[in-house]
């Protein structure tokens, strides 16, 4: 049997950060539930979802942060950047001014996270090209000069969503495979699991004792 | 079945020197995520040292210690922490027991009975005797327990909960998803299998301690077709003592070389396994090309001989799974004599309970647990009733069926109390026992007992066919014959691409399960506005939180990054941990006080009423709640300095001003727009002087609260009103007033200084007279009152050496944020007393030359 018994062999974390209203829940619901959630209430705190997918034949955990976009909220969702290994930073093609704080939202990531972490920029809402106020030239001009992968995606029609989630996730693999990326570093937000058979999940044990306090 | 009888059960699990000292059945183990039920919780006390065992039960009650297995080891070290809590709604009947061991924590849900009490006591003296001893116990005695593969791997992931925001999430554990994907998987088998039939040849043979001298082509060569697997038995190999003591046999190799070369050489063969206990010996082999298809090979063998243990009696067996079927083989040598078929049913019984296949990840496999169950071997029942000679006469004449309606095992397995839910096939051939070696004649020995048929073939599983089942009397050197069985067996293989993709069906379908499995709760609020909060005036405000999900849901509030507590200081949050059942709610209160300490900081602006909280759900997602409020600002908590500049009531202050006050509080000097003394104080000292100077326990008996806060808004808001209150609630709002100064009226920084002059009057004078002016005049303004109200002690009852300790305790306040050494009280003792002798100075002598020297 090829298939072989059910294993992943890394866990790897993501935050979804932005403004809000910029469609960070939807992106989410999206990809784990191949759904658009049309009335999304704003998120107040933290929402996490996870979904198994599969990158150069290796089974790989995602376990995404999803986290409140109001302002009032930033000093507390900081605390949640640590130890992601790829950020999902969204804005809405529609609201330049969401497309304005990208650099405030950039500015905190680059802070708060490791050199490793893949920093994805999705334009999101791209079924309103009507409504554009931000335009594709210009945001992947600010992707490049600042050296992040970028697409327009629609969490509405599921456009880019699942290119987005997964483009993030090879290029962490990639970062495994080249050794950019250590994994014993307790803040990498990688868990590899051998995959000897008997133990089920090995996550570093390390990892569980980096916690904050 | 008593507590006491499966105490006993329980207590055979674990070697003698290891007692069980308390134990409770019906235990369940809670996780976020998934609950164990009936699980058996134990105490093992092992010397000194002390652990705690979850058990898991095949049965309930247990009949045996092989129904238990070891699911958790806890031992109580100093690491170890227990913690009890109710069920709310039920607290009589339930019982939550949360139990911590170096890294791993799990929550236990208990029946509330008499037992429990006892077992508490239990927990609580390993604990106590635990933190007694100096050194760390090493509990060597439970390495042979320690749980490995899927136990393990839970008991990291639920272990240590963060504490933290920044720590991965707990994630559903891996082992529990990958036995829902087995169960989905098998559910689903036949819509990705087919099956193709495989022909079984299984043989068994007594060779009552012989060698093998003659060809066995006879027995395991004589079908038409090559059989796909060989299964061949036999019993008997050698009766040596050394054997049977030892277990080593050079018959083994013979035997097994003697297969190898005997069976059809049409197909080449491979030993799937070989397993052998004393004289039994079961040999599986299968052609080359299924080779491949076979996996998880393992193999067991159980002694149910002397003392139900040794391996003159028993049974060998081996499983394996051939493509998607699961197969089992077992050959037995039952117990022996005529009329002990009742025991012979005990060791079928037993090599069934006992045998144990170990399997990677899973619960360990039982010869139930196969599609196709092959059981050979010489079971030994006899022919009781019917005398020897008929018997003789009728098989001779090839007349079975009379005989065998008196064969024990037809009779036995027809009651069901043998191989139930078994098959075997028409018996046609002779009875194979007991007979002359080298002959085909009857045994002539003197014992002169009827033939039987000793050596038989069973088989269980729904798609097996008997073709043929016969013995070979041409193979004589043993007293038994030999008897084979041929099968057709539909055997169930995997179409991958079908496989493939209903597996990624379910994978996803579990995706979408162990997102909905995250746990799921609803907050009322997640704003709580307090409005207008007023100092030392007590504010509660209540959320809910329901539990919208499907399994318990454990919160906690925890702390975010880099702060040390998950709220500030004057908010109290209860509970602010605690787990809720399914579609249960609870109500968290949230209260606000500002009081001396931290009104100063609302005064100067370094804090706000403003914080918000991070609900965590374990295993789930987190929940922000905002507090907010607006401080009505009061001169409680505002420095002298600041006081002594404000013309105004406090209320009629711009909050800036005050602000911008407080933090220039060092510069501050007199000048004509400063009073000399705070209004606030003079008011409160003047009242008392001109009314209460002879009220009886004087600034000994408390005030009321609610006219302690109609002082306050007077003073705030400058009222022309007479003060309100009695002269007791006064003289509280005076002390709470010079209690809640930003900063004390001797200033943090010469308190030692005060305490080691506290004896010598000429430099405690020497202090006052340094002192900031403000605090200086406050100071000796006090107490020259305090000398007044003396002066009045027949009626009010003050004594000089109380008010001093009172006072010593305001004037040199203790600084709040300064860790202090733990202090002794006695210690503590010394400097309170030093603090009054310092002040006490001031109460009996006379210093109008310090007041007339400014």
């Amino acid at each position: 049997m090829t298939s072989g018994p059910y294993n992943y062999s890394y866990i790897f974390k993501y935050i979804i950060i932005g403004d809000m209203g910029v469609g960070k829940s939807c992106l989410l619901h999206q990809f784990t539930e191949k759904k658009f959630m049309a009335d999304c209430p704003h998120t107040i705190g933290v929402e996490f979802g996870t979904r198994i997918i599969e990158v150069a034949g290796q089974k790989i955990k995602l376990q995404i942060w999803d986290t409140a976009g109001q302002e009032r909220f930033r000093a507390v969702t900081r605390s949640y950047y640590r130890g992601a290994a790829g950020a999902l930073m969204v804005y809405d093609i529609t609201r330049r001014s969401t497309y304005n704080h990208l650099s405030s939202w950039l500015t905190d990531t680059r802070n708060l996270t490791n050199p490793s972490t893949v920093i994805f920029l999705i334009g999101n809402k791209s079924d309103l090209d009507g409504q554009r106020d931000v335009t594709y030239e210009e945001a992947k001009q600010f992707a490049d000069e600042n050296g992040l992968m970028f697409v327009e995606a629609s969490a509405k029609t599921g456009q880019n969503v699942e290119e987005a989630f997964l483009e993030t996730a090879k290029k962490i693999y990639q970062s495994i495979q080249d050794g950019r990326l250590d994994l014993n570093a307790a803040e990498s937000g990688v868990q590899h699991k051998p995959a000897s058979p008997g133990r089920p999940l090995a996550a570093p044990p390390a990892s569980r004792d980096n916690c904050a306090c | 079945m008593n507590h006491e009888e499966i105490k006993t059960v329980v207590q055979e699990k674990f070697l003698s020197s290891e007692r069980v000292t308390a134990f409770l059945c019906d235990a369940k183990v809670l996780h976020p995520e998934w609950v164990k039920r009936d699980r058996l919780l134990a105490i093992v006390e092992y010397g000194d040292e002390k652990a705690v065992f979850c058990l898991f039960s095949s049965c309930y009650p247990p009949k045996s210690f092989t129904d238990l297995s070891i699911e958790i080891v806890l031992p109580i070290d100093n690491s170890f922490k227990c913690e009890i809590d109710n069920k709310p709604s039920d607290p009589e009947a339930i019982l939550y027991l949360n139990l911590q061991s170096r890294y791993n924590k799990f929550k236990f849900e208990i029946q509330m009975t008499p037992r429990v009490d006892n077992f508490v006591d239990d927990l609580f003296r390993g604990i106590e005797a635990v933190n007694k001893i100096s050194t760390q116990p090493e509990f060597v005695w439970l390495k042979k327990y320690s749980i490995k593969d899927e136990e393990d791997f839970i008991a990291e992931n639920i272990v240590l909960p963060r504490t933290g925001i920044s720590n991965m999430p707990n994630t559903a554990p891996v082992a529990i998803r990958e036995s829902l994907i087995k169960r989905k998987m098998c559910d689903k088998e036949s819509e990705y299998t087919f099956t193709k039939q495989f022909t079984v040849f299984c043989g068994t043979w007594n060779v009552n301690d012989k060698s093998p001298i003659i060809p066995l082509k006879g027995w395991l060569h004589i079908d038409k077709e090559p059989p796909d697997i060989y299964a061949v038995g036999f019993q008997e190999l050698d009766l040596s003592k050394e054997t049977f003591l030892f277990d080593q046999t050079f018959r083994e190799d013979e035997w097994y070389c003697a297969v190898l070369n005997y069976v059809d050489k049409r197909a080449k063969y491979i030993k799937v396994e070989k397993v052998r206990l004393v004289g039994m010996m079961l040999i599986v082999l299968i052609k080359e090309k299924h080779y491949p298809f076979v996996r998880n090979i393992v193999c067991d063998t159980v002694g149910t001989g002397i003392m139900g243990k040794m391996g003159n009696k028993g049974g060998v067996s081996i499983r394996f799974d051939l493509h998607n079927t699961s197969l089992c083989f077992v050959n037995s040598h039952l117990a022996a004599h005529v009329e002990e078929y009742e025991r012979r049913n005990q060791d079928f019984r037993d090599i069934c309970s006992r045998t144990r296949f170990p399997q990677v990840n899973q619960q360990p496999k039982a010869i139930k647990d196969h599609d196709q169950i092959y059981w050979l071997g010489d079971l030994n029942y006899r022919i009781t009733e019917l005398d020897p000679i008929t018997v003789k006469k009728l098989v001779n004449e090839n007349n079975f069926g009379p005989v065998l309606e008196w064969d024990q095992l037809k009779q036995q397995h027809k009651n069901k109390n043998v191989f139930a839910g078994y098959h075997e096939g028409l018996i046609a051939f002779k009875p194979t026992y007991k007979y002359d070696p080298g002959t085909d004649n009857w045994d002539s020995s003197e014992k002169h007992r009827a033939p039987a048929w000793c050596d038989r073939i069973f088989w269980k599983g729904d798609r097996v066919t008997q073709l043929d089942y016969r013995s070979h009397p041409a193979l004589n050197i043993s007293d038994h014959k030999p008897v084979s069985a041929i099968f057709s067996s539909e055997i169930k293989i995997i179409n991958e691409e079908k496989y493939r993709k209903i597996y990624e069906e379910v994978i996803k379908q579990l995706d979408k399960l162990e997102n909905e499995l995250i746990p799921q709760v609803k907050v009322d609020v997640t704003e709580v506005d307090f409005g207008t909060v007023r100092y030392l005036e007590l504010q509660v405000r209540s959320i809910t939180i329901k539990n919208t999900g499907k399994l318990p849901v454990e919160f906690e509030f925890i702390k975010k990054l880099d702060e040390a507590n998950f709220c500030k200081e004057w908010l109290i949050v209860e509970p602010y941990k605690k787990c809720i059942c399914a579609d249960e709610t609870c109500e968290i209160q949230l209260k606000v006080l500002i009081n001396k300490t931290s009104a100063c900081k609302m005064n100067a602006g370094t804090d706000q009423l403003y914080d918000i909280l991070v609900l965590h759900l374990y295993g789930g997602k987190d929940i922000f709640i905002t507090v907010n409020g607006t401080y009505q600002r009061s001169c409680f908590g505002c420095s002298i300095e600041v006081l002594v500049n404000l013309k105004m009531p406090i209320q009629e202050v711009p909050v800036g001003k005050l602000v911008e006050l407080e933090s220039k509080r060092d510069q501050c000097v007199s000048n004509q727009s400063t009073y000399s003394i705070p209004k606030e104080i003079w008011f409160l000292v003047d009242h008392i002087y001109l009314h209460g100077l002879k009220e009886p326990n004087l600034f000994e008996q408390p005030g009321l609260h609610s006219e302690v806060l109609q002082i306050r808004d007077w003073l705030d808001t400058g009222s022309i009103d007479p003060i309100p209150g009695s002269i007791h609630s006064v003289a509280e709002a005076l002390l709470l007033l010079l209690e809640s100064t930003a900063d004390p009226i001797i200033p943090y920084n010469l308190q030692s200084v005060c305490l080691r002059a506290s004896t010598n009057y000429l430099q405690c004078k020497q202090i006052i007279m340094e002192l900031p002016e403000f605090r200086k005049n406050v100071f000796l303004y006090l107490c020259e009152f305090l000398q007044e109200a003396l002066q009045h002690s027949a009626e009010n009852g003050l004594d000089s050496k109380t008010l001093s300790t009172l006072f010593g305790a305001i004037f040199l306040r203790d600084n709040p944020n300064l860790v202090q050494e733990p202090q002794s009280r006695i210690n503590k003792q010394v400097i309170d007393k030093k603090k009054a002798q310092f002040v006490y100075h001031f109460f009996i002598n006379d210093h109008s030359d310090l007041i007339f020297s400014k």
